[in-house]
């Protein structure tokens, strides 16, 4: 198609406002997708994102639409994730469209993400179409939240869609809005081509298989591509484009978006970002690509069974072939055995690879409390990063460490800035800014260390606020802080795979808070289980766990046998998911309890 | 023994339903009574010639065991005609133990001597407490002057083998509370106690309350304590303990100098119906929800009372469901029951019924109970200890086989 009729755009939003939802209404308008297959949220195709509700991966899909002006255009749309971990498939999203459509909930308004990736697209230099969505909900407030959207963008008021992705109110709006201004990709033809890459996957037949968006020249199935930073040479064994299942044609013209299956066996040897190009006929100048996303947070996975380690392995290595942020490296410990130290974008990536792991390998996992990574200087002058607490050099080796500090941004009704303050400052942040946005809502801006974010931050600040605060963060940069390691030791042995770093002043609470936690969540064992945590040699709390006395002593007659068994098998199945310390039988939630020690 | 079965008859029919009973059983059916005793009257005749099949004579039974729920419910006339039909359907052997489980309430010596007479020579009564307000609480729909006379009664009708059924954990309960019930039970002198430790199980009207914060959750610990205090009570008033929840006077039919006077087989009044079970022997159930175990496989009945009517008026089976026991089952379910038992398990019996060595079998899990403290071993056999009888269940799941437990999983 000519490149005048293509319309690439996104469409943004924070999560759960409706962009799943609207992209079914503009598949079915379009008669992409006949209204007898439709499902909700058609593209969210993976088992977890059906579960959750949720958006996880960006996906892309090609319709076509007879606008008002007769003309059939091509459209193609990016759905994306509204979830702050998956912040970076937006950006990569961005990339490759010239506009995006902006939905916000006519109930909610706007809120932490609408803002982030507003002005993600704002950066990209997109065309933005606001849409309020929800507008049949009784709760639904389009013309208060209309009107902050136009202070906000600066937009005529008429120009705000008001919909419904529920009943399809204003989703032919939408689509008009689309073609007349989000503007066509400015894509010559006659070019070399340059295709950025935005995305890959890793498909049984295929290989791996990169997500494209043509900015100049044509890419014809059979052609000799070149990878521009690697130089690595492929070949395009098919071309084709999402409808949104894959569907193979011959070429993809400049301006479209579409995939190219390369047949290599890794998605490593293809960086997200990178441009590919005619190895015959280079262009000179690769597409200004973005960072590959950085892992923020660590842990560590553990096979239960420790036969299943080179099980975990294969299983990391498969996922990592359509998860290019997740990173992982072997680790041992002491405690655990064998596992691997794993790298993810924020709690709901590592939450979602721990349950995939499990699931789609059938693995039993212990995942550490995730930690972040600290820059330590030693006094003989070296630098060393640290991503496992364990591995914590000694306290007399150490000149100074640095951890990372977030930027956070939270949206929040006015009545809610006392709590919010008192929360970020237990949490050691310090404020930036505050900032009006109507005469009830703010913006308040703080700095604050990744490791107090990721201690149930987010929970903390939905329940102060009654889930009305929405909150988005960005690395800000590494500070100094006063940082100590503690060890917890259960029935007498330090468990490494159980320490921590914390601020010296929040030691004795949190060590005191983790001892009870850790009291509640590790069944009772057979005789009594000392726990302590220590800083250096010297404990500073203390909790005992009772030795269980009785089980159940119900009577067993004749038709309780099979019963009773029943019962008997499960508790030994049971006891087969714990990890032996020892003697000590801890369950998973013993490693996550620093999560969850409240405020 | 071999070829010869208990037989067990399930009645799910009660006056009201207590709050913490999950049993299958059933307050106003009283309409379905008499139907319900002509379904069992069937099940048993048919039942009673498909097992003889092959063999020329009926089937040995040596105890019948009237259970529910509360069998004292049923008329006179239907304990009767299910009795004969047992009695047509196998060969009852000459002191065969006939036990009717009765509830507290029912002061009439001649319906006791009409039982007595019929054949029934143990009674084992509901009694749960001498606590009225426990009662009350609990919602058992009796007094401690019901208990009082109903013991009385049967006793003035020649009972002289009666079980009281005790229960103790129970919300607000105190040790000093528990002690007094232990007291004034020891005081009728039972012939057997049967101690049974409240489970809160879930869907009851009993968890109901607690989830809504009416009573507090029951203490462990202090049910632990309040076991112990039974176990010490009881043996000071004579009562030797055969099981994990029996207690049985210690009269004995014979003493030489060789036998051990608590060995279960030498207890008078040891409920022998219970130890077919513990033994893990063969039985056979009647009613709805009544498991039968015989033949390698163990199978159940329909639990609905009013289904179970109807499939045995249509000529259907009311078979619900079946498993078959693999041989590794098997021998776990022998250890696990059989260590409920006081006396344990001997080595040599179980190498006689399996061809196998249960200390080489069950090496490994006998030895972590053992430094757990839990069993104690001789070189003829192994038993719990008084700590094992209050953690039994840790004992218990690591005898079972590993491949049952993947299925469970
Ligand atoms: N009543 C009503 N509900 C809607 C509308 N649009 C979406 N929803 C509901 O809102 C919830 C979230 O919708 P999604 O489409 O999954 O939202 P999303 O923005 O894609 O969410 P993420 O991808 O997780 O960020 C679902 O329960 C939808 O059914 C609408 O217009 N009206
Ligand atoms: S009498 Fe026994 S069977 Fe009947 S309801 Fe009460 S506890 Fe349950
Ligand atoms: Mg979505």
């Amino acid at each position: 198609m000519e490149s005048t009729r293509i319309r690439n755009f996104c469409i943004i939003a924070h999560i759960d406002h409706g962009k799943s939802t609207l992209t079914d209404r503009l598949l079915e308008a379009t008669g992409t997708i006949d209204k007898r297959e439709m499902v909700e949220q058609v593209m969210d195709q993976m088992d977890l994102e059906r579960e959750k509700g949720i958006t996880i991966k960006a996906k892309a899909v090609r319709m076509f639409y007879r606008a008002r002006d007769e003309n059939e255009y091509e459209l193609n749309l990016i759905d994306t994730p509204g979830h702050v971990d998956f912040t970076y498939e937006v950006s990569r999203a961005l990339a490759a469209c010239e506009g995006a459509v902006l939905v916000v909930d006519a109930t909610q308004g706007i809120e932490a993400q609408t803002l982030a990736n507003l002005y993600l697209a704002l950066d990209h230099n997109l065309a933005i179409v606001p849409v309020v969505n929800k507008i049949d909900l009784p709760s639904a407030r389009p013309d208060d939240i209309a009107h902050d959207i136009e202070r906000l963008l600066n937009v005529p008021n008429d120009q705000i869609i008001r919909a419904s992705a529920k009943t399809g109110a204003g989703v032919d709006r939408v689509l008009e809005a689309i073609v007349a201004r989000i503007p066509a990709p400015v894509a010559d033809a006659t070019l070399p081509l340059r295709a950025l890459i935005f995305d890959s996957k890793y498909d049984a037949y295929k290989g791996v298989v990169a997500y494209v968006r043509v900015v100049d020249g044509e890419l014809h199935k059979n052609n000799k591509l070149r990878l521009m930073s690697s130089g690595l040479e492929v070949d395009a064994l098919e071309v084709g484009l999402f409808r949104p299942k894959m569907v193979a044609g011959d070429s993809l013209g400049a301006g479209e978006v579409g995939y190219v299956a390369t047949g290599l066996k890794s998605v490593r040897e293809i960086q997200v970002g990178d441009t590919l190009t005619h190895a015959d006929h280079p262009a000179h100048v690769p597409v200004p690509g973005f960072r590959p996303a950085k892992p923020m947070v660590f842990a560590g996975f553990y096979p239960v069974e420790t036969n299943d380690y080179p099980l975990l392995r294969d299983a990391l290595d498969k996922l990592k072939l359509n998860d290019a942020s997740l990173t992982y490296e072997p680790e041992t410990s002491a405690a655990l055995g064998f596992g691997f130290r794993c790298g993810f974008l924020g709690l709901l990536h590592m939450d979602i690879v721990q349950e995939r792991l499990e699931r789609e390998y059938d693995l039993n996992l212990i995942a550490t409390a995730p930690s972040v990574e600290y820059h330590v200087l030693k006094h003989d002058g070296s630098i060393v990063t640290v991503d496992n607490p364990a591995e914590m050099p000694g306290g007399e080796e150490i000149a100074k460490i640095e951890e990372p500090w977030m930027h956070i941004q939270v949206f929040t009704p006015q009545e809610y800035i006392g709590p919010i303050m008192d929360l970020v400052v237990q949490r050691r942040g310090a404020f930036d800014k505050m900032e009006y946005l109507d005469a009830q809502r703010v913006l308040l801006t703080y700095f604050i260390p990744l490791s107090e974010l990721i201690i149930d931050f987010y929970d903390q600040l939905k329940s102060r606020t009654r889930g009305y605060a929405s909150l988005d963060y960005t690395f800000a940069d590494y500070r100094a802080s006063d940082l100590v390691k503690m060890t917890i030791l259960v029935n007498d042995e330090p468990v490494d795979a159980l320490s921590m770093i914390v601020h010296k002043d929040y030691a004795y609470a949190r060590g005191a808070a983790l001892c009870k936690r850790l009291k509640e969540v590790i069944p009772q064992q057979l005789f009594p289980v000392p726990i302590q945590a220590a800083l250096g040699g010297r404990i500073i709390a203390r909790e005992t766990i009772r030795a269980l006395r009785k089980d159940v002593l119900a009577k067993c007659y004749g038709g309780d046998v099979t019963r009773k068994r029943k019962l008997l098998e499960k508790q030994k199945a049971g006891k087969k998911r714990m990890k032996r310390l020892g003697t000590v039988e801890i369950p998973q939630d013993a490693f996550m309890a620093v999560l969850k020690l409240g405020d | 023994m071999l070829g010869s079965v208990a037989l067990f008859v399930f009645v799910p029919f009660c006056k009201i339903k207590c709050t913490y009973c999950d049993f299958n059983t059933y307050a106003h059916l009283s309409r379905w009574i008499e139907p319900y005793a002509d379904a069992l009257a069937r099940e048993i005749s048919w039942r009673g010639e498909r097992v003889a099949q092959g063999d020329a004579a009926p089937l040995r039974a040596k105890t019948i065991y009237f259970g529910g729920g509360t069998p004292s419910l049923l008329p006179f006339p239907l304990i009767e005609k299910i009795l004969h039909a047992l009695q047509n359907s196998f060969a009852l052997v000459a002191d065969a133990e006939i036990t009717l489980e009765a509830n507290p309430g029912s002061a009439d010596v001649s319906r006791w001597r009409d039982l007595r007479a019929l054949g029934v020579n143990r009674l084992s009564l509901g009694a749960q407490s001498f606590d009225e307000a426990v009662l009350r609480r609990l919602n058992r729909g009796h007094t401690v002057a019901d208990t009082l006379e109903t013991f009385d009664a049967a006793r003035r009708a020649g009972f002289d083998n009666i079980n009281l059924d005790l229960i103790y954990g129970l919300p607000l309960q105190t040790l000093a509370d528990w002690r007094a019930t232990l007291e004034r039970a020891v005081a009728l002198a039972p012939e057997h106690l049967s101690l049974y430790a409240l489970q809160v199980e879930e869907g009851t009207g009993l968890a109901h309350q607690i989830a809504r914060g009416k009573y507090p959750m029951p203490d462990d610990d202090l049910a632990a304590e309040m076991y112990e205090l039974a176990e010490e009570t009881l043996d000071a008033a004579g009562y030797a303990q055969y099981e994990i929840s029996n207690w049985a006077r210690r009269d004995v039919f014979r003493i030489s100098k060789f036998e051990v006077v608590d060995r279960t087989e030498n207890l008078k009044f040891a409920s022998r119906h219970n130890l077919t079970y513990w033994r893990n022997e063969p039985y056979l159930g009647f009613g709805a929800g009544a498991h039968s175990c015989f033949g390698g496989a163990r199978y159940w009945n329909i639990s609905s009372p009013v289904e179970y009517i109807e499939r045995s008026g249509r000529g259907e089976s009311v078979v619900a469901g079946g498993e078959g026991i693999p041989r590794e089952v098997e021998m776990a379910e022998t250890m696990i029951l059989g260590l409920r038992l006081n006396e344990g398990i001997a080595f040599e019996a179980f190498a006689a019924r399996y061809g196998e060595d249960a200390r080489l079998r069950y090496a490994r899990p006998l030895r972590e109970a053992r430094e757990f403290g839990l069993v104690e071993m001789s070189e003829w056999r192994v038993w719990l200890t008084p700590r094992g009888r209050l953690l039994s269940n840790e004992v218990f799941w690591r005898l079972l086989p590993d491949a049952t437990v993947q299925n469970a999983a």
